[in-house]
């Protein structure tokens, strides 16, 4: 089991779940991180905070305390 | 005089669409009690008043940010008589999901389909018949920087104005069950009876903490309906 806030630039992988209180789900959902959305990590910011992932045809910027919720399964 | 409210992602040129409806008769504010801008105009088309109100680019109305509460508070208090919610033609799919947010929340909404000749131009073919027949809404292609789409827009939301429908989007049976439950205890309860009772359900299913606030009601007795329902 990995989590999103983990992966390399590159990685492409598919949401497997959400974890996280009430109001960040919703939010992390809300962007398009919902089960079975594949995903791509584009880039690190300098400190590695936050990361820019691909979601559904657009760019998210993510912090690395939120991406920990995201539990992924990487693709090859 | 029509009350309109713009919704929709930030950057989907909802700034561009609202200075095409409302040209120089806008007033700039602020919401009440915070310092997020407020603009309202006029728009008079074929004889017909519109007063519009531009609401912050969200993503979500989930309420977790000051810009997310104005215009998720806006819609359901105020109940503007059309919400014209604007999507990215070319970032269709997140955007829809606003989309559904505001059609569960009983909002009266015309779909403006902006920036078409960019999706075009990334390869996407959008069928917006079938779109509009599948959301039951009308949806309004636009090309709104050239001006493409702002009068049929006009004519669409004199023309939703009259006539409310609320369509319903439904989900797997699997999730449907626990809509139906719950939706049958806002009602037997009388649960904010001023929200639609669907809407109502479906944030106590999320566990909406916003909603379980205004209630009044806690969360372990939603999770009790919840497990209540095999």
């Amino acid at each position: 089991m990995r989590r999103l806030h983990d992966l390399k630039p590159g990685t492409k992988a598919i949401v497997l779940d959400v974890e996280g209180n009430t109001t960040l789900k919703q939010k992390l959902l809300g962007m398009g991180l919902t089960k079975g959305a594949e995903v791509k990590v584009v880039r690190n910011a300098p400190l590695k905070d936050p990361m820019e992932i691909e979601v559904r045809g657009y760019n998210l910027s993510i912090r690395k305390d939120e991406a920990k919720n995201v539990i992924v399964e990487v693709r090859k | 005089m029509i009350r309109v409210a713009l919704a929709g992602n930030p950057n989907v040129g909802k700034s561009v669409i609202f200075n095409a409806l409302t040209g120089a008769r806008q007033k700039v504010g602020n919401w009440p009690g915070v310092t997020v801008e407020k603009k309202e105009g006029i728009c008079e088309h074929r004889g017909v008043k519109m007063l519009i109100v531009d609401l912050p680019g969200i993503y979500s109305l989930s309420a977790t940010s000051i810009d997310e509460k104005i215009a998720r508070d806006f819609i359901l208090n105020e109940r503007p008589d059309v919400v014209v919610d604007i999507v990215d033609a070319s970032n269709i799919e997140r955007n829809l999901y606003l989309t559904l947010q505001l059609i569960e929340m009983g909002a009266n909404i015309v779909i403006a389909l902006n920036k078409m000749d960019l999706a075009r131009s990334k390869g996407y073919k959008i069928d917006v018949r079938k779109l509009s027949a599948e959301l039951g809404v009308p949806v309004v292609p636009m090309v709104a920087i050239k001006g493409e789409g702002i009068d049929e827009l006009k004519n669409t939301i004199i023309h939703a104005s009259k006539t409310q429908r609320i369509p319903i989007i439904k989900y797997s049976d699997g999730i449907e069950k626990y809509i139906e439950f719950l939706e049958s205890k806002v009602v037997e309860n009388s649960i904010l009876p001023e929200y639609p009772s669907r809407f109502v359900a479906i944030k106590l299913l999320e566990l909406d903490e916003e909603i379980l606030n205004r209630a009044g009601i806690g969360e372990e007795v939603v999770r009790e309906w919840i497990s209540s329902v095999s």
